[in-house]
């Protein structure tokens, strides 16, 4: 009685926790909505490269945060192999600012500095996740990258810049993204590598398969 | 199990009973904990860290696994020995179990002071259920070593 009570508890505890973990990653799914895909993507790397990584991410995820750090080094040995696209995939039910900061970057993007407030958003989200007004936050950043602050402002608030991110969202949902980050490279949604070297022999692999 | 068996098992003492009730908790919070970290770690989803936010820096680095096993796995499966050895001496009160266990806790302590010693000026993040697994080698590691001792003395 006493040996079936523990391989019970403990057989238990393994088989609830897989579960348990396959339903918190279907439960971002079912948060949204379906609506129609997007068309304006932004690109770094190489232009005609014959490998594209697409991350669909969420600026107030911390893991998010951490495949930055990722990204960033695979930019630096791989720039000119490889083409970067971010998308946006804002979970705003988990994550209150995720939205607004998807607004920011989209209206720096307006004035042509897309990646430099992704970078900082990023690298500062420990400040900004926590705060009520975000937007103050975000105007303080676009001032920093020399951004004409009442541009930014009216681009933050604009439908355009709601759609950009909102559209972005819908093609997630048809790729059927159901947790941040996720990525694709060359249209194959990737099972998120566990560290740099795991991320750097995938897209090795790649780029040798396509040279 | 005949009444005669029984008769041959030495009673424990409220103490022992709480040590090894106690011990039976830590060594099973720590399987949840290092359990829970394996399967997100197979299943390849990030971890869900609202105490601490270096979670994934931590999980993710090159000290997460010894040769290619998770870190993780090896933690599960110290505590689910832990925890099973636990149960086999309630069942047969075999000294030598007890013996084990008062060794065996050693391992998992000083695994726990290297990974912290590894979050803080290595890696320079710290993992929520990491530190739950330092505090749980610790208390199994005190908790051992208290129940060795009282059997010994009990053993004069």
């Amino acid at each position: 009685m006493l040996w079936l009570s523990a391989s019970l508890l403990l057989g238990g505890v393994v088989f609830g926790l897989i579960k348990f973990s396959n339903n918190e990653s279907n439960q971002t799914a079912l948060l949204i909505n379906t609506i129609s895909s997007s068309d304006s993507d932004w690109v770094k790397g190489a232009k005609d490269a014959q490998v594209v990584l697409v991350e669909y991410s969420d600026f107030q995820c911390p893991a998010c945060a951490f495949y930055f750090s990722l990204l960033k080094q695979l930019d630096q040995e791989f720039s000119n192999k490889i083409q970067f696209i971010y998308r946006h995939f804002p979970l705003k039910q988990i994550h209150v600012n995720a939205e607004s900061a998807a607004w920011a970057a989209e209206a720096a993007g307006r004035q042509g500095k897309f990646w430099e407030m992704h970078d900082m958003i990023f690298e500062n989200q420990a400040t900004w996740s926590s705060q009520k007004n975000t937007e103050d936050i975000f105007l303080s950043y676009a001032q920093s990258l020399g951004l004409n602050s009442n541009q930014f402002k009216i681009d933050f608030d604009s439908n355009e810049v709601k759609e950009k991110v909102t559209n972005d969202y819908a093609g997630g949902i048809e790729s059927e993204v159901n947790a941040t980050p996720t990525f694709f490279l060359n249209g194959q949604k990737i099972k998120n590598p566990s560290n740099y070297d795991e991320f750097r022999n995938i897209i090795k692999e790649a780029i040798d398969s396509n040279s | 199990m005949t009444n005669s068996e029984i008769s041959l098992k030495r009673p424990l003492t409220p103490i022992h009973k709480w040590l090894i009730g106690l011990l039976l908790l830590f060594s099973f919070v720590g399987f949840l904990d290092a359990t829970y970290l394996t399967v997100q770690h197979f299943l390849g989803s990030s971890i869900n860290c609202s105490i601490f936010e270096g979670c994934n820096e931590v999980i993710t680095s090159r000290y997460a696994s010894i040769a290619g096993i998770p870190v993780a796995l090896l933690g599960a499966l110290y505590y689910c020995t832990l925890f099973i050895s636990l149960i086999a001496y309630c069942d047969t009160r075999n000294e030598r179990i007890l013996y084990f266990i008062a060794h065996f806790v050693f391992i998992g302590f000083f695994a726990s002071i290297w990974f912290l010693f590894l979050q803080l000026f290595i890696i320079k993040a710290i993992c929520f259920y990491c530190v739950i697994s330092a505090v749980t080698s610790t208390m199994l590691f005190v908790f051992g070593i208290l129940l060795s001792k009282f059997k010994k003395k009990e053993n004069k």
